[in-house]
């Protein structure tokens, strides 16, 4: 079971029509190093041929319109002024309430992207937990944190399925699963991937979800987001957190469309329509949710 | 040795720098200094990152971070403001030209270490003084290299190639 016409027929099933997309670059200001003057920071990169849209739904976020240089060849991005991430990317960290001051564990952290975002958004209070699995991929992570001035954070080798080896409790806890991605942003994936991948990697995000469940504290709050369309590695998952792990989804402010609650026929719980999901658009596909512990009765 | 490292390194830009060495770890040869939040989170000895990375040290020597540099700059250390194009120039691993020296700061001299800063007053990098930069010697060839570049920030882009 795989190959496009395959997926794309899954896709008409839950309500997509496919087309072909084409992504806009996007970056992040981060405003501890560039002391919030977001204005200041636009006008400096137009000057050097970047031109900047702001994205509606994102405090940080800017369409890069037109650019005459490499977003991530300028001394300000080397400054840390700012970071390329994609639009959708940076929702995930934005629907934590409250962040300064608390101890945050990023599960699966690099590139670190969201790892630096999430020290902006604490002003480098607090303290982050970053863990990942491989090591070339966190030596990318350390060389994002010190480039961008990260202070607060510290990072393991460490699969995100034995976090609670670590013995220590954390008030809001991202959970950006590793998954099977879109073929938005991977021009190849309809010829890469089964649905075999997508439930192996399913059952990780499971293992994944329930360690942080574990790590979490009683008012804690857990954002799980994936990059992939698949409902097997999204509402599906969350429908069987929220029935196996004593948490449920909170509502959220955000864009995208609404969670399916029915899936391939399966009903899903209702709540399930506060989880949020991004078709390819302008964005690459995703999947977001915050879940809360259910009030002990 | 490890706040030996860091504390000498500090010097050469008229920096004198006190670290509380209760806050300092060392992994692999390379110097992180924790705040009191981050320190209880020392839960494995095997961390890879932490806090503030403030340089390694590999065969007996010391190379600075671009975090360590943040903190030497917001002291009161040798240092030279450059145009943007001198800016540009030595962040693509150039040497840096009197022509491009806007202003100077401190007690710079032949052979020492200056901090190279661009006109918003971001730090670049450092520097080697090649000759003397003061008002007194203005003939100095304003084509010739004045300071040798040490580290920029492009190192980030050259640590991107290789990963």
């Amino acid at each position: 079971m795989s190959g496009k016409e395959f997926f794309v027929s899954r896709y008409e099933q839950l309500g997509w029509k496919y087309r072909p997309v084409e992504l806009r670059q996007a970056i992040r200001f981060n405003h501890t190093i560039n002391n919030g003057n977001q204005q200041a920071l636009v006008l400096r990169l137009l000057s050097l041929g970047l031109t900047l849209e702001k994205i509606s739904f994102l405090p940080q976020g800017y369409w890069v319109c037109n650019s005459k240089v490499s977003a991530g060849a300028t001394a300000e991005y080397l400054l840390g002024l700012y970071s390329i991430q994609e639009a959708a990317a940076q929702v995930p960290v934005t629907l934590f309430s409250n962040l300064k001051g608390k101890r945050v564990l990023d599960a699966s952290a690099a590139p670190g992207g969201k790892t630096v975002q999430l020290a902006n958004d604490m002003d480098n209070t607090g303290s982050i937990v970053a863990l990942d699995i491989s090591k070339q991929r966190l030596t990318a992570l350390s060389n994002h944190l010190e480039r961008c001035h990260v202070r607060n954070t510290i990072v393991y080798q460490l699969d995100a399925r034995n976090s609670p080896k670590m013995g220590l409790k954390f008030d809001r806890i991202l959970v950006d699963a590793p998954c099977s991605g879109n073929f938005a942003s991977d021009p190849r994936w309809f010829q890469n991937r089964t649905l075999t991948d997508v439930e192996r990697n399913a059952r990780v995000q499971r293992e994944i979800l329930m360690k942080a469940a574990e790590c979490l504290t009683e008012n804690g709050e857990i954002v799980y987001s994936t990059c992939s369309l698949e409902p097997e590695e999204n509402e599906l998952n969350i429908d069987w957190a929220i029935h196996r792990l004593n948490l449920q989804i909170a509502e959220i402010n955000c864009p995208g469309t609404l969670g399916l609650t029915n899936v391939f026929g399966k009903q899903l719980d209702p709540s399930i329509v506060h989880c949020r999901r991004f078709w390819p658009d302008q964005t690459q596909g995703f999947f977001v949710c915050k879940l809360v512990r259910c009030p002990s009765t | 040795m490890k706040i030996k490292a860091v504390v000498d390194f500090a010097l050469q830009f008229g920096v004198k720098l006190t670290f509380n060495e209760n806050l300092l770890v060392e992994r692999d040869g390379r110097i992180f200094l924790l705040n009191n939040q981050i320190k209880p989170l020392l839960v494995k000895g095997d961390f890879f990152y932490a806090g503030i990375f403030l340089g390694k040290i590999r065969a007996n020597k010391f190379f600075p971070s671009f975090n360590l540099l943040s903190i030497i700059a917001t002291q009161k250390a040798n240092k030279i403001i450059v145009d943007q194009k001198a800016g540009w120039l030595f962040i693509c691993g150039r040497d840096i030209f009197k022509k491009g020296i806007v202003q100077t700061y401190g007690r710079i001299q032949r052979n020492c270490h200056v901090l190279i800063f661009n006109e918003f007053g971001e730090c670049l990098g450092f520097g080697r003084v090649l000759t003397e930069l003061t008002q007194q010697q203005p003939q100095t060839d304003k084509n010739m290299p004045a300071v040798a570049n040490v580290l920029d920030i492009g190192d980030f882009l050259r640590r991107e190639r290789k990963t």
